[in-house]
Parts: structure tokens; sequence; C-alpha cells
């Protein structure tokens, strides 16, 4: 009879405690000592596996390098004459921005981070940054790819950061359609892809859309890429559109990343 | 010793799995490999010390993972008690059916949790599609694996222990 009481009660705490922790993340600070315990080994382990696999890329397959080698040369020079054209587009867009009193640009804003380490379990997709509060990252910081973006620092240690991608089903991103700056949140769905929700049925998005982020939910810039629209759903008895994101950044191959630094996104804050 | 092995092996599983794993696009969804290793404490080590290890690893994994603080703590401590309970009633844990069967109803039981927790703590928020899909190819890699991971743990702690035991022998001997 005491065992069964012992273990209902056992049950209720238990449900309790993880009530309060479902409605606000939190560790009680514990955190930062488990990630400052498991990352160096984390990091030891995925430079290793790097190292060997550049060694196996680097000796083994020279044949094929030769061969990548020509045709890269020719994508080289084809690459070169559009640098040119982009290099006349970026002076161009240094003296309008010089105009509109701009005095940063997004490239000296950011940390780079190496990806040591990813999420166990299948139901969330976060990773572990080899950056930490020492290189002036904070809780919040939003972390892009040139792809796009990738997600959000929800947790700073010393010398290790976690990071919740976009496609985790806890992430939230304030989004526009580019083309018809219809809005809505994007939302993930912790598999490889993502759900545009609150999109209004009244707004046009089709399939091949480029969404971005709009900026309002005042972690991440305005204007960066976060995915295509690959699929769109109609319902009859719904107001909203149910549209499926594919995101351009390939979280499976994820293994530098950006992150924006607070001053400066407070800077983009007051740009918009 | 039996701390220290428990310390290298839960060290050894979580980098593995989140370091390694990943990387290999077969085992992408791979079921956790922690389970097992519970399976195993529960089945083979007294109660006090396993729920030591439970509690270190819970608390581990609560950290490494998205998941909000306490999930696995939940599904790992109610594990090592359902296994302990459940074996000792049936008296089953001894052959290599029944842990097989132990180890992939311990990945379901995770499973159940963690969509049991999403269910009920975040019910605005959309389950993935392939949920089903997700649980069931895990069960099948641990009806596959599961007891060879059992077994590895039960045979090197065995062999560890005979061999500081003789070594700790020879020198009271000497």
């Amino acid at each position: 009879m005491v065992l069964i009481v012992g273990v209902i009660v056992l049950i209720a705490v238990n449900i309790i405690v993880l009530s309060v922790n479902s409605r606000r993340y939190t560790t009680f600070g514990l955190e930062r000592i488990a990630i400052s315990f498991i990352s160096p080994f984390q990091e030891l382990v995925t430079r290793t596996m790097r190292f060997t696999r550049d060694i196996w890329q680097h000796y083994f397959y020279l044949v094929t390098v030769t061969r990548q080698n020509q045709i890269i040369r020719t994508q080289l020079n084809q690459a070169l004459e559009v640098n040119n054209q982009w290099q006349e587009t970026a002076l161009a867009n240094v003296r309008l921005r010089n105009l509109l009193d701009f005095e940063k640009t997004i490239s000296e804003m950011v940390v780079a981070a190496e990806v040591i380490g990813k999420d166990p379990s299948a139901w969330f997709k976060t990773v572990i940054i080899d950056k930490g509060r020492a290189d002036g990252l904070a809780k919040g910081l939003p972390v892009v790819m040139p792809q796009g973006i990738a997600g959000q620092v929800i947790e700073v240690s010393n010398h290790y950061s976690k990071v919740m991608l976009i496609i985790d089903r806890n992430s939230a991103v304030d989004a526009l359609v580019q083309r018809t700056r219809a809005r809505g949140v994007i939302k993930g769905e912790s598999t490889d892809r993502c759900r545009l929700d609150f999109v209004l049925r009244k707004n046009d998005v089709r399939v091949g859309d480029t969404v971005v982020s709009s900026g309002l939910d005042g972690v991440y810039p305005k204007g960066l890429r976060i995915g295509l629209v690959s699929e769109v759903i109609e319902h009859d008895a719904d107001i909203f559109h149910e549209v499926i994101v594919t995101p351009f950044v390939d979280f499976e191959k994820l293994e530098e990343v950006l992150v924006v630094l607070e001053v400066e996104k407070q800077d983009m804050a007051s740009r918009q | 010793m039996s701390y220290c092995f428990n310390i290298g092996i839960c060290l050894v599983l979580v980098i593995l799995q989140t370091t390694v794993m990943p990387y290999l696009s077969m085992l992408d969804r791979f079921y956790d490999l922690l389970i097992p290793f519970i399976v195993y404490l529960s089945l083979s080590r007294p109660i006090r010390e396993g729920l030591l290890f439970v509690c270190f690893l819970g608390f581990i994994m609560d950290n490494l993972s998205g998941s909000f603080f306490g999930l696995y703590l939940t599904s790992y401590f109610w594990l090592f008690i359902g296994v302990k309970g459940i074996t000792q009633l049936l008296q089953v844990g001894k052959r290599v059916t029944s842990i097989t069967v132990i180890v992939a109803a311990g990945v379901l039981a995770e499973n159940l949790i963690f969509l049991g927790s999403f269910v009920i703590f975040s019910p605005e928020q959309q389950l993935a599609g392939d949920a089903v899909k997700i649980v069931a190819v895990q069960i099948l890699w641990a009806l596959l694996t599961g007891s060879v991971f059992l077994i590895i743990f039960r045979n090197t702690h065995n062999w560890l222990d005979t061999g500081f035991r003789a070594l700790y022998a020879r020198r009271q001997n000497e």
C-alpha cells in the first residue's frame, strides 16, 4: 500500500516538475556544468573525425580532384566574371549605404563557430557550437549561414553554446513571403522542413516563393533568407493557408555557423 | 571499478550519439543508445549504484538536448524502476530473447514519454508527420541490436571485474 502511494506521489511530483519546466526553457544554470563537462570531448571527437575525413578526401581522392580541378577552373573563370559584376554592385551598394548613413555591414557583425555536437534525440533539433560567453555570445542571439537563417542561441557557457535550429519544434521565426510580403510564423517540425503558419488565405502564396525573416520578432535581422515554399495546402474551413517551407540551410551537413552579435543586432533593429 | 566502468561507458555513449552517429546517415533514426545501458544498470547493478548513474545520465542528456529540463531524467528514472520491478516480478531478464524485448520496450516507453509530454504540455504544437515511422524504425533497431549492447556491457564489466580482482589478489600475495 505504502509502495503504491509512494509511486503515485512520485508520478504526481514528476508531472508537476515537467509541467513547470515545459512552460519556460530553464535549467537553473546547471546546463553550463554539463556542457562544459561534455563539450571538450565532443570537440575532440568531432575534430578527430573531420581530420580523418580530410586526410581521406585530400590524399585518396586525388584523381577525382584533378578532374574536378579542371571543371572548377572553368567555373572559376566564369565566377570571376560574375564576381566583377558583383563588385560593381557592391560598390554601388556601399555608396547607397553611405547615403543612408549605414555604418556597418553584416560581415562585421558575426562570430564564426564550429558545430561540435548534435542533439541526441530525434524529437529535438539543437547543436553545440565551440563559441561561448568568452567570444561575446549571449542567450537569444541569431545564428545564420550564408544560405539563410540557422537558429538561435538558447544556452551559453564560457566556451560553448547550445543553438536551437529553426527546424526544432520549439522554434518560431516571424517571416514574410518575399514576393507578396504575406506575413506568417515559421515553425519547426523537428524534421527537415518547416511550416509557415498564420498566412491568411487572402494572401497569395505559391510553390517556389522565397520566405525571408520579417525582423519583427526582435531576434533575427530583417530580410535574411529562410527557405522556399515547397507545398501550399488549402483547407475549405480554414482562414489560413497551410504552407510547407523547405529551409535553404542543409541542417544535416551543418558544420560552421555565424552568430550575429547582440550590439549589432540592436543596430539592425534600429535600421528597420 | 564498477563506478569507473559506468562513467567510461556513459561518456563513450553520450559522445558517440552526439558526435559520431549524426554524421552516419544510415543511423540517423537510431534509438537512444543509453537505453540499453539503463536496462543493464537495472538488470545487473544494485539499486543505489544504478539510480546514481540514471540521474547523472538524465541530467547530462537533458542539458545536451533541446528538450525541456527533466524529460530525459523522467524517462530514464521510470525505465530503470519499471525494468527492475517487472523483471523481479516475472523473473525474466537472463535470456537473450527477453533482453531484446526489454530493450525494445524501453525504446518504446521513452518515445511514449516524449510524445506524451508533447501532447500534454504543448498541445498547440503539431507532432512530426512521420512520428510513427521514427518510433517504428527505432524499435526495429532496438530489436536487432539492443541485446548485443547489453551483452557487451555485461561481459566487459565481468571481464574487467575478474581482471581487477586477480590483480588485487596477486598484489596481496606478493
